[in-house]
């Protein structure tokens, strides 16, 4: 068996591994696009890791004062509604959307097998991007915020955001328009459906909810229409499109079937934008269009299943290989998560269980099991297999890897399975009226402060993420050092150039 | 109310279009005729089926 570092695919573009032969142009080719990617995908992505850190403090100052409510509070601007909210539109937009866009970017070069072109138009949205986010996460901290969830960013800010997520959806479909693989795969259907899905969403709900808002329970029911569907149409296509490309690729083997893969995309996007209004159950909507949400959750059940067939049964036999792979384990780990937080959403959708869950820790639960375990993991996982290509440079430290690894994974494990839980047993205590109110928050108390600790663990897998991260681009700036590669027992060493 | 009955038009009219007229141009184009072709599509000669190209951790690296 042929054991090889990811150095020896990123770094020997027709090198002496093939003497520059059979495939030598081909290597070429993507270390082409790669490099062509280089600053881009750097902009994104470093730029969304930055957001993370920050994203990363406001949590842990949020969860700290819900059982410690004197903490920080000499500081008005840092108030828990204030805090929470910052948190929550750092980590979606600031974080989470950048690094999803530096991942398409690098998906549709590679699968469209083109350089990345009009790289200026990627870059001016880039700058609009954190222009916007920064003018939005200031207006919330300085009290603008616009008091509807997951839109909280006040008006001034959401036009630039709007400009560039425009100029990202025009930019892939220029790539897609010139590219030179006339056959799509199925993550390109998941990027471009999302790229497209996403700007009609938020202009969507923008103009209904900010511009010339509608009245009454209707702007509940957009409001939870936009929320529910930027994790499905948003960020969900984004991490599937990246699991049925990396897994594949990691392991060196096809799916294990590409016609589940298109029935999966195709009922999702029959299926998911039909969700959202399950969360208004007991609320004063007509009750068909909570039913009709629903329905609709429940028939997620065909493209989560169709998922979780095919990613298990292309792993199967090759789980193994989590052992060497950083891309692999935490990909793994977010298509386990995405069909765990899928049939958790199925059930939390179900009017008798929504009627405990719903108002409850149990939902904050499912936000983080669907946003951090699944889609976050998956796009770390992709970080791990982008950047060495796109930086020609070799993660300097297997230690970082494992210590973020196993740090997010544990933290967000010890974040999910209690408060899933207490927030279950919280349900029912608050439905029950002979229990008073205060004995259910002093109940949720230490529960809470377990939630504190296992945000110390995500924060330090996230440090010591954005330490190698660093690292590697101070690499990037050292004079380049040519791998040698022992093909039969997979070791790589480095030498200097020239010697 | 125009721009929201645009949206409104746009979410009811436009967008569902857009999904049968996506449907129809790959069908025509022959999409899904070759489900087996399209699987290799991540994979090249440089990085075929059966290489690994993530073999990071455990390993004798320095």
């Amino acid at each position: 068996m042929i054991n090889q570092s990811q150095t020896l695919r990123a770094l020997l573009p027709g090198d002496a591994l093939t003497g520059g032969g059979i495939d030598g142009g081909n290597k070429a080719a993507l270390a082409e696009i790669d490099a062509s990617c280089r600053v881009p995908v750097l902009f994104f992505f470093l730029s969304g890791l930055a957001w993370l850190l920050a994203g990363t403090v406001l949590a842990l100052v949020a969860s700290i004062k819900l059982h410690t409510p004197g903490f920080l509070a000499g500081w008005e601007w840092l108030t828990f509604s204030n805090v929470r909210t910052a948190h929550l539109n750092t980590v979606i937009y600031g974080f989470a959307s950048q690094i999803s866009v530096g991942v398409t970017i690098w998906l549709m070069c590679r699968l469209c097998r083109i350089p990345l072109v009009a790289p200026g138009l990627i870059t001016v949205a880039n700058l609009f991007y954190n222009l916007g986010v920064t003018v939005g996460v200031g207006g919330i901290l300085l009290g603008d915020s616009t008091a509807i969830e997951w839109l909280e960013m006040p008006r001034y800010a959401t036009p630039i955001l709007f400009i560039s997520y425009a100029l990202i959806a025009v930019w892939t479909l220029v790539t897609f328009r010139l590219r030179a693989e006339r056959h799509l795969y199925v993550s390109q259907w998941y990027l471009l459906a999302a790229v497209l899905w996403f700007p009609w969403l938020y202009g969507t709900a923008q103009v209904m909810l900010l511009i010339e808002p509608v009245r009454g329970v209707v702007q509940a029911a957009v409001n939870w229409w936009f929320a529910h569907n930027v994790l499905g149409l948003w960020f969900t296509p984004i991490g599937l499109a990246s699991i049925y490309y990396f897994i594949p690729k990691v392991i060196g083997r096809p799916i294990h079937s590409y016609y589940l893969s298109v029935l999966g995309f195709w009922s999702l996007a029959l299926f998911y934008n039909w969700n959202g209004m399950h969360h208004l159950v007991g609320g004063p909507l007509p009750a068909w269009m909570i039913t009709v949400s629903i329905v609709a959750s429940v028939m997620m059940l065909i493209p989560v299943i169709t998922v979780a067939i095919n990613h298990h049964f292309t792993m199967v036999g090759h789980f193994g290989k989590l052992k060497y792979s950083p891309t692999l384990r935490f990909m793994v780990f977010g298509a386990v998560s995405y069909t765990l937080a899928s049939l958790q959403g199925v059930a939390s959708a179900v009017r008798s269980v929504s009627e405990v869950t719903h108002f409850t820790h149990h939902t904050i639960a499912h936000a983080h099991l669907g946003m951090y375990a699944f889609f976050t993991m998956v796009m770390f996982g992709a970080m791990y297999y982008i950047l060495p290509r796109v930086t020609q440079r070799e993660w300097p430290s297997n230690a970082l890897i494992s210590l973020h690894f196993w740090g997010v994974a544990l933290g967000i494990v010890l974040y999910v399975v209690p408060m899933s839980i207490m927030g279950f047993i919280q349900g029912t205590m608050l439905n029950d009226a002979a229990v008073r109110f205060l004995d259910v928050v002093q109940f949720t108390l230490p529960w809470l402060k377990l939630r504190t600790l296992a945000g110390l663990l995500l924060a330090a897998g996230h440090v010591a993420f954005v330490i190698n991260v660093g690292w590697l681009l101070v690499r990037m700036f050292e004079p380049y050092r040519k791998p040698v590669v022992r093909i039969l027992t997979g070791e790589a060493e480095t030498v200097a150039a020239g010697k | 109310m125009s721009v929201i009955a645009f949206i409104l038009f746009g979410s009811v009219v436009l967008l569902p279009a857009a999904g049968l007229l996506a449907l129809r141009w790959a069908t025509s184009t022959g999409q899904f005729r070759c489900p087996d072709k399209a699987a290799l599509l991540p994979f090249d000669e440089a990085e075929p089926v059966g290489l690994e190209t993530d073999r990071i951790l455990g390993g004798n690296r320095r």
